[in-house]
C-alpha cells in the first residue's frame, strides 16, 4: 500500500482494464506518474485516453486492475471525493456552469474542494482572485460562463481544477480548437502551473504541443499501452509510428517531398 | 445570481416591502381579503419550497404536495389530541417533513430528469390513497380541526405571514451561501458538480429537505386555519399545479420569483375566476406553455438583461437547444 508514495511516485496505474460490454476501452494498461512531472497521454482516436482520464478521476470504476493515489484506492473512493485527495480534472467537452459567472465558477472548486471544508464562501470568493489572474480571466470575471469564447472556456476549465488546491491536474484536451498562439499561450500556463509543484497528466492530439511540454510520454492504441517513455523515445518507437504516426506521418512526408520536387 | 445582481437585490428588498404592506390586510376587516391575501402567502411558500428542488438543484418535483398534506395532518393529529398550538403544530410538521423526505429523497433523487418528475408524482399520488384509507387521519370523511378562538381569526393570517416571510429570507440567504452554490452547481452540471467535490445526492437530498420543511410549515398552518381536513383539500392539484407555475412565472432558482409569480398569478386569477369560473384554469396550462416557449427562467430574467432583445433571443436559443 505505501509503495505508491515512494520514489516519488504520485499515481500508479497497475492493470487497469475497463469494458463497456463488449468493448475493451482499456486492456491491461499500467504507468507510473512521477511526482512534480508532466506527463503526456496520448494515442489515435478510440485510445482510450479520455476513459483513462475518467477512471483516474473516479467517474468509471476498471473492470480489472487499480488505479492508487497516496496509499488509496481510486476506486474505492466516491467520486465526489476524489478531488480530496488531491486529484482534479478538466473535461474534454467543457462543462462551465453557465448561469454562474466566471468567479462563481472558480468559487465553487475552492468551497468544495480539498480545502473547501475550511473555508466560508466569502473565503472561497477571495481565492478567486489569484487564480483568474493566473488564467487571465480576471477582465471577465463578472460575466456569466455562458458568453465565453472557446479558449476562455477551457481557461476555466482550468482555473475551475486549481481552486481544488490539486497536487495532479488531469488536463484532457484543453488545447483542442485553440489556435497556434493560444496554443503557446496555453503551453506557457500549464508550465507555470507545473513550476508551483503540481503534477499534470496531459492529454492531447497536437503532438508537437505535448513533445514539447513532457517529461514521459505514455502512447495508447485500442486501449493498449503501446509505448513509454521520454518524447524522443517514443516517437522513434516502431509500435508508435505503425499504430498512431504512421499514418499521419507517412502521409505528410510523402506530401512534402511530391511538394519539394514539384516546387 | 446573474449579471444583474444589484437589479435583482432591489427587486428582493421590494418583495420584503410588499410583504410589510401586506401586514395591513387583516386591518381591512374584510374576510374575502384575509382569506384570498392568507391563500396567496400559503401558495407563495409552497412555491418557496417547490423553488429549492425545482429551482435551484433543477429537479422538477410534482410530489411538493405531498409535504404541505403532511404539514396539515400534523396539525389534525395534535388537534385530535388536544393539542392546539400553531408553534406545536408547525415544530412537528418539520421534523415529520424533514425525516420524510429524507426517507423518499435518498431513493428517488438519485433518479434523473424525467424519471424523478414521475417518481415524485407516484409519491403524490400515493399519499392521497394513504390518507384516504388511513382512520386515524379521518380517512376519506376527514377530520375536524379545532380552530383557536374566532377572536383570533386573523391569528393564523399572520402565522401564514411569518411562514412565508421566513421561506423568502431563507431562500435569499440559503442562494447566497455555499449550499445555494452546491444546488446551482447541480442544476448546471451534475458531473462537473461532482468533480469539484460536491456529492450530488447529499446536496439534492438538503435542497429536498429544505423544501419539504417551508410546504410542511404553510400546511400546519393552513389545517388549523381551515379547520377542517379531508385527502380532497390536502392533496389538491392545484396545490401540485400553482406553485410550479408561480415559480415558473416569477423566475424559478430566485428568491423574490416565487413571492412575485404567487402574486400576480393569484391576483389575475382571482379576476378569472370572476369572469369565467369555469375555464379559469385553463388560463394556468397557457401561462405555463408561455413562459415555457418565451421565457422559461420567468420573470425574474428581464431584471438586469443586458442587451435587450438580441441577448434574449440568443439566450432563448441557448436553453433550447
Amino acid at each position: 500500500m505505501s509503495v505508491a508514495s515512494e520514489n516519488g511516485v504520485s499515481l500508479r496505474i497497475e492493470h487497469v482494464g475497463m469494458r463497456f460490454g463488449g468493448l475493451r476501452a482499456l486492456d491491461d494498461v499500467s504507468f507510473d506518474v512521477e511526482r512534480g512531472t508532466i506527463l503526456g497521454l496520448i494515442g489515435p482516436n478510440g485510445s482510450g485516453k479520455t476513459t483513462m482520464m475518467n477512471v483516474v478521476s473516479g467517474v468509471y470504476k476498471p473492470t480489472s486492475g487499480r488505479v492508487m493515489y497516496g496509499g488509496k484506492r481510486i476506486a474505492d473512493v466516491p467520486t465526489h471525493e476524489v478531488c480530496h485527495l488531491g486529484i482534479a480534472r478538466t473535461f474534454q467537452v467543457v462543462k462551465p456552469f453557465a448561469s454562474l459567472t466566471v468567479r462563481e465558477n472558480v468559487a465553487v472548486g475552492a468551497m468544495y474542494g480539498r480545502l473547501g471544508a475550511k473555508r466560508s464562501a466569502r473565503d472561497a470568493f477571495a481565492r478567486t482572485n489569484e487564480l483568474l489572474e493566473l488564467v487571465a480571466l480576471a477582465r471577465v470575471a463578472d460575466r456569466p460562463a455562458s458568453d465565453l469564447t472557446i479558449p476562455d472556456r477551457k481557461r476555466l476549465e482550468v482555473a475551475k481544477a486549481l481552486a481544488l488546491d490539486p497536487d495532479l491536474i488531469l488536463l484532457d484536451e484543453v488545447m483542442a480548437g485553440l489556435n497556434a498562439s493560444e496554443v503557446d499561450e496555453a503551453l506557457d500556463l500549464l508550465r507555470s502551473i507545473n513550476a508551483r509543484g503540481v503534477t499534470l497528466i496531459v492529454v492531447e492530439h497536437l503532438m508537437k504541443a505535448i513533445m514539447s511540454i513532457s517529461r514521459r510520454i505514455v502512447v495508447l492504441a485500442e486501449g493498449k499501452k503501446i509505448a513509454e517513455g521520454t518524447p524522443q523515445e517514443v516517437t522513434s518507437s516502431p509500435a508508435v509510428i505503425e499504430a498512431y504516426l504512421g499514418a499521419r506521418f507517412a502521409k505528410r512526408q510523402e506530401t512534402d517531398r511530391a511538394r519539394r520536387e514539384g516546387g | 445570481m446573474l449579471a444583474g445582481i444589484t437589479g435583482r437585490r432591489w427587486v428582493f428588498i421590494g418583495a420584503l416591502g410588499l410583504m410589510g404592506l401586506l401586514l395591513f390586510v387583516p386591518g381591512l376587516h374584510s374576510e374575502y381579503l384575509n382569506l384570498t391575501f392568507r391563500n396567496i402567502l400559503m401558495f407563495a411558500a409552497m412555491s418557496y419550497g417547490w423553488n429549492m428542488i425545482g429551482g435551484y438543484t433543477g429537479y422538477v418535483s410534482f410530489g411538493n404536495v405531498v409535504f404541505f398534506g403532511i404539514g396539515a395532518y400534523c396539525s389534525a393529529v395534535l388537534s385530535t389530541h388536544g393539542i392546539n398550538n400553531l408553534f406545536a403544530d408547525v415544530a412537528l410538521a418539520l421534523v415529520v417533513n424533514v425525516i420524510f423526505a429524507v426517507l423518499i429523497g435518498l431513493p428517488i433523487l438519485r433518479l434523473r430528469g424525467h424519471y424523478f418528475g414521475i417518481a415524485t408524482l407516484a409519491v403524490g399520488l400515493a399519499a392521497f390513497d394513504v390518507a384516504n384509507n388511513l382512520d386515524v387521519l379521518g380517512g376519506s370523511g376527514g377530520v375536524e380541526l379545532k380552530q383557536i378562538d374566532q377572536a383570533h381569526f386573523y391569528l393564523y393570517y399572520y402565522a401564514m405571514w411569518a411562514v412565508t416571510l421566513v421561506c423568502m429570507l431563507a431562500t435569499f440567504f440559503i442562494a447566497r451561501s455555499k449550499l445555494g452554490y452546491a444546488f446551482v452547481a447541480i442544476r448546471e452540471n451534475e458531473e462537473a458538480a461532482q468533480v469539484l467535490g460536491i456529492s450530488p445526492t447529499r446536496y439534492k437530498v438538503i435542497a429536498w429537505a429544505i423544501g419539504a420543511m417551508m410546504g410542511g410549515a404553510a400546511g400546519a398552518v393552513f389545517g388549523p386555519a381551515n379547520g377542517f381536513l379531508d385527502p380532497g383539500t390536502a392533496f389538491a392539484i392545484d396545490n401540485t399545479v400553482y406553485p410550479i407555475a408561480m415559480a415558473i412565472l416569477g423566475g424559478m432558482g430566485t428568491a423574490s420569483g416565487p413571492f412575485i409569480g404567487a402574486l400576480l398569478l393569484s391576483g389575475v386569477n382571482e379576476i378569472l375566476q370572476q369572469h369565467f369560473l369555469t375555464i379559469h384554469a385553463l388560463f394556468f396550462g397557457i401561462i405555463i406553455v408561455l413562459m415555457m416557449l418565451f421565457l422559461p427562467r420567468g420573470l425574474m430574467y428581464l431584471v438586469g438583461l443586458r442587451g435587450g432583445m438580441r441577448r434574449w433571443l440568443s439566450d432563448l436559443q441557448a436553453y433550447r437547444a
